[in-house]
């Protein structure tokens, strides 16, 4: 164990560094410093590579080293089969009078914005209502109910919901048609598909969010509200004022890490509309690029595609990081 | 630099880039096989075949391999079904498994990736053993039907070499529930049926019984497209599969026919989860669609005795899509040998006749075999329909860029008969397409 060498005390304003802080946890002895070896000893030092080793190893070879190659490739036209050949900038000028591509950024800009919207509000709907005063039994009973969609694997979410929502036996037609309503083709109207996908990515991913936003909420100090209160805030006011403030750390990393799932999202929109869906209203920018590489053979273009979704996904996430220095406070 | 450091850091640096390079190795060595496609096959060790089947045809196809073996103890083979759920995404696998350097030596092609297979170079031409089998080759040519030999030529060998031996094949018929027509009091016809006999028969089931008359979708064109069009004398493409035929005003027929079965409720509504075969058992569906595949279901849920294939209603001509296996040797196999002497005991009866017997998914490409008791036993009553059926049959258009006109042509037919377009507009829009992808 370290002592701590921050204050903890919440009331305590947060101070920029000085020269008098006291050295930060994992700070290393100044002899240690003075011989080069952060780590300690050298057997230390070996130890430590080898647990990270199976982590880089991983890391090459299935995160860095498909990027480099799908960067490679970019520059080739490959058709899987037979030899590829360098394209130069083809394959991106090609991207540029694509009208399916403009089409598959649209639809996943559309769930992406969608998803981020409904998961950030109803998960902290969600996180407010379960985080009142309510029996531990009753609270653990509600979130275990939450998160457990979030477990199921996307395949049979998908297939369930094609059974809930089938448009002549499901239950959801079914119930609707006995008071009156009728219900939509859910899967095959263009108008239709991507919000049903939308809603039923909500229903499997909320778990996740309502956890985050809940631990977020157990964090805002509770003397604050105290304050609050004592000042004659009442409920709108101390939600507005100091418990979004306080949790609007958290509130940036669910946005953050939402949008970057949310932009990769396939597994749904391929087992429930495969194919891209009613005149492709359900294609997504992933969708695309597997039906480019492994069914239409266009693997130069697919890594050209692949390029565009990190290039859109880091400059969005950069962009998010840039806003948070306007409305994130960091305790 | 810190003065202090160690006085060995040369050897750690020397360490370190060899850590590196050896992890960076997988990934030069793939991406290397990705731009050379410098991949072969093994001389040694069992024959990789590779097939389409889930489970239950794997069983089948591992009899049949089992016994190729009985007769060849000195040729190992080692036989992989892949479980897709349509030919194209087969070929699709067998594409990625081969650009990953895992090349088979014998492929099952079907009709979708012929063309495709071919025209990429991967195929050994298979004239030069052919003629030094010619006796095997001609008799079994001999009993098999003309066509099928025809269609090979003409759409799997865009160089005049052959490159596929004819296998099974398959057509489309309707399986019948014969207690749901009873007990409407709907008689099966005998020979033909119009469309609009068959639609007589729905509304009057749908009214006695409640059943449906047969489910209608847009994902598999072989049965929810193809039998439309072409028993109204249409089709997605022409004959040379070169322009688009998808908008003719026989084209919108059908599609119109089809749609106005499912507006009247006779069909369920498409894109949802109709399971054909459980409904067709529980007497809540008349007729579904199908090649001989679905023979199998019916011997599983022991329903022989309460089904019977008719032919599909015809509107303009009687009509069905034709596709059909091809067994190629892969040019990068080096076990050339081994693998035609596989494709010849494929070419005999014995394998054709133990194929029929042990729940083959596919019609026996040797008429003696599909006409006779291997194939027509612990079959539905009717099945001789199935072979007779490649008599007028049209062989399932197939492009080299297959995949993304089945793509556009199950869009368009989904818009057409689920309504969200006008028909023809649906179609047209369609048939634009089409132009661009052939």
């Amino acid at each position: 164990m370290t002592t701590p060498t921050t204050p903890t005390t919440p009331n305590t304003p947060s101070t920029s560094s000085t020269s008098s802080t006291p050295p930060a946890p994992g700070a290393v002895p100044a002899r240690a410093a003075r011989r080069g070896r952060p780590g300690g000893r050298p057997r230390d030092q070996r130890v430590g590579y080898l647990f990270v080793a199976p982590a880089v190893l991983l890391f090459l070879v299935f995160v860095a080293g498909p990027f480099v190659a799908a960067v490679v490739l970019s520059f080739y036209s490959w058709d899987l089969l037979t030899e590829a050949e360098f394209n130069g900038l083809g394959n991106f000028t090609e991207m540029l009078r694509d009208p399916l591509l403009y089409r598959a950024l649209g639809n996943t800009f559309l769930f992406a914005f969608a998803s981020v919207v409904t998961h950030v509000v109803g998960g902290l709907l969600l996180a407010m209502a379960v985080n009142r005063t309510m029996s531990r039994v009753l609270s653990y009973f509600v979130r275990t109910a939450l998160f457990f969609p979030f477990v199921i694997s996307w395949a049979a979410v998908a297939l369930l919901w094609k059974y809930v929502l089938d448009p002549t036996f499901g239950v959801v037609t079914h119930y609707a048609g006995e008071v009156g309503i009728t219900t939509p083709d859910w899967f095959t109207d263009p108008d239709w598909a991507l919000p049903a996908i939308i809603g039923i990515d909500w229903w499997h991913t909320i778990g996740f969010t309502f956890v985050i936003m809940l631990a977020g909420l157990q964090t805002v100090p509770k003397q604050l509200v105290e304050a609050a209160r004592c000042d004659g805030a009442n409920a709108r006011q101390i939600l507005w004022h100091v418990t979004l403030p306080a949790m609007s750390p958290t509130i940036f990393f669910a946005v953050v890490i939402t949008f970057i799932g949310a932009f990769q999202v396939f597994d749904p929109v391929q087992i429930i509309t495969p194919q891209g869906g009613p005149d492709n209203a359900t294609l997504t920018i992933v969708m695309y690029l597997y039906q480019k590489g492994f069914q239409t053979f266009q693997a130069g273009y697919a890594s050209a595609v692949s390029l565009l979704v990190f290039a859109v996904m880091l400059v969005v996430t950069l962009v998010q990081f840039w806003g948070a220095r306007k409305w994130v406070h960091h305790q | 630099m810190d003065l202090d450091e160690p006085a060995r850091p040369s050897r750690r640096r020397v360490l370190r880039a060899a850590g590196g390079a050896a992890a960076w190795l997988p990934l030069a060595s793939a991406l290397s096989s990705c731009l050379t496609l410098g991949v072969e096959g093994s001389p040694d060790g069992p024959l990789e075949v590779l097939y389409l089947g889930d489970a239950t045809q794997q069983e089948s196809f591992n009899q049949l391999f089992d016994a190729f073996q009985q007769a060849h103890p000195d040729i190992g083979i080692n036989a992989r079904g892949i479980a897709a759920g349509d030919w194209g995404t087969f070929a699709n696998t067998v594409s990625t498994q081969i650009a990953g350097g895992k090349v088979p030596d014998v492929i099952q092609v079907a009709t979708e990736g012929q063309r495709l297979f071919a025209a990429k170079g991967l195929m050994e031409p298979l004239d030069a053993y052919m003629e030094r089998d010619r006796d095997l080759v001609d008799a079994y040519f001999a009993d098999v039907d003309p066509r099928l030999r025809e269609w090979t030529v003409t759409y799997g060998s865009p160089d005049g070499h052959t490159y596929y031996i004819p296998g099974g094949y398959n057509t489309t018929v309707l399986y019948c529930n014969t207690e749901v027509f009873d007990a409407a009091g709907v008689e099966l016809p005998e020979r033909e049926w119009t469309w609009q006999e068959f639609r007589a028969a729905g509304e009057r089931i749908k009214e006695r019984t409640g059943a449906f008359l047969i489910p209608l979708g847009f994902s598999f064109p072989f049965v929810d497209i193809m039998p439309w069009l072409l028993t109204n004398g249409a089709s997605t493409l022409d004959e040379d599969w070169a322009r688009g035929t998808f908008a003719s005003d026989a084209a919108v027929e059908a599609a119109t026919f089809v749609k106005g079965l499912i507006d009247d409720g006779l069909a369920p509504k498409p894109g949802g989860t109709f399971d054909a075969m459980g409904q067709l058992r529980n007497g809540n569906l008349a007729t579904l669609g199908g090649g001989r595949w679905p023979t199998l279901d019916v011997r599983r849920l022991d329903l022989l005795d309460r089904v019977r294939i008719v032919s599909w209603p015809a509107n303009a001509r009687p009509g069905s899509p034709v596709g059909w296996d091809g067994w190629p040797i892969l040019k990068a196999s080096r076990k050339k040998e081994k693998a035609w002497t596989f494709l010849t005991w494929l070419m005999s009866r014995e394998a054709s006749v133990f194929y029929a017997e042990n729940g083959g998914s596919t019609i026996p490409a040797r008429n003696s075999v599909a006409t006779a008791e291997p194939f027509l036993d612990q079959a539905p009553p009717g099945t001789e329909l199935l072979p007779e059926a490649v008599t007028y049959g049209t062989p399932i258009p197939s492009p080299e860029r297959g995949s993304e006109v089945q793509d556009v042509v199950t869009q368009g037919w989904q818009a057409a008969i689920t309504g969200t377009k006008p028909v023809r507009d649906a179609l047209e829009e369609a048939n634009d397409r089409l132009g661009g992808l052939l």
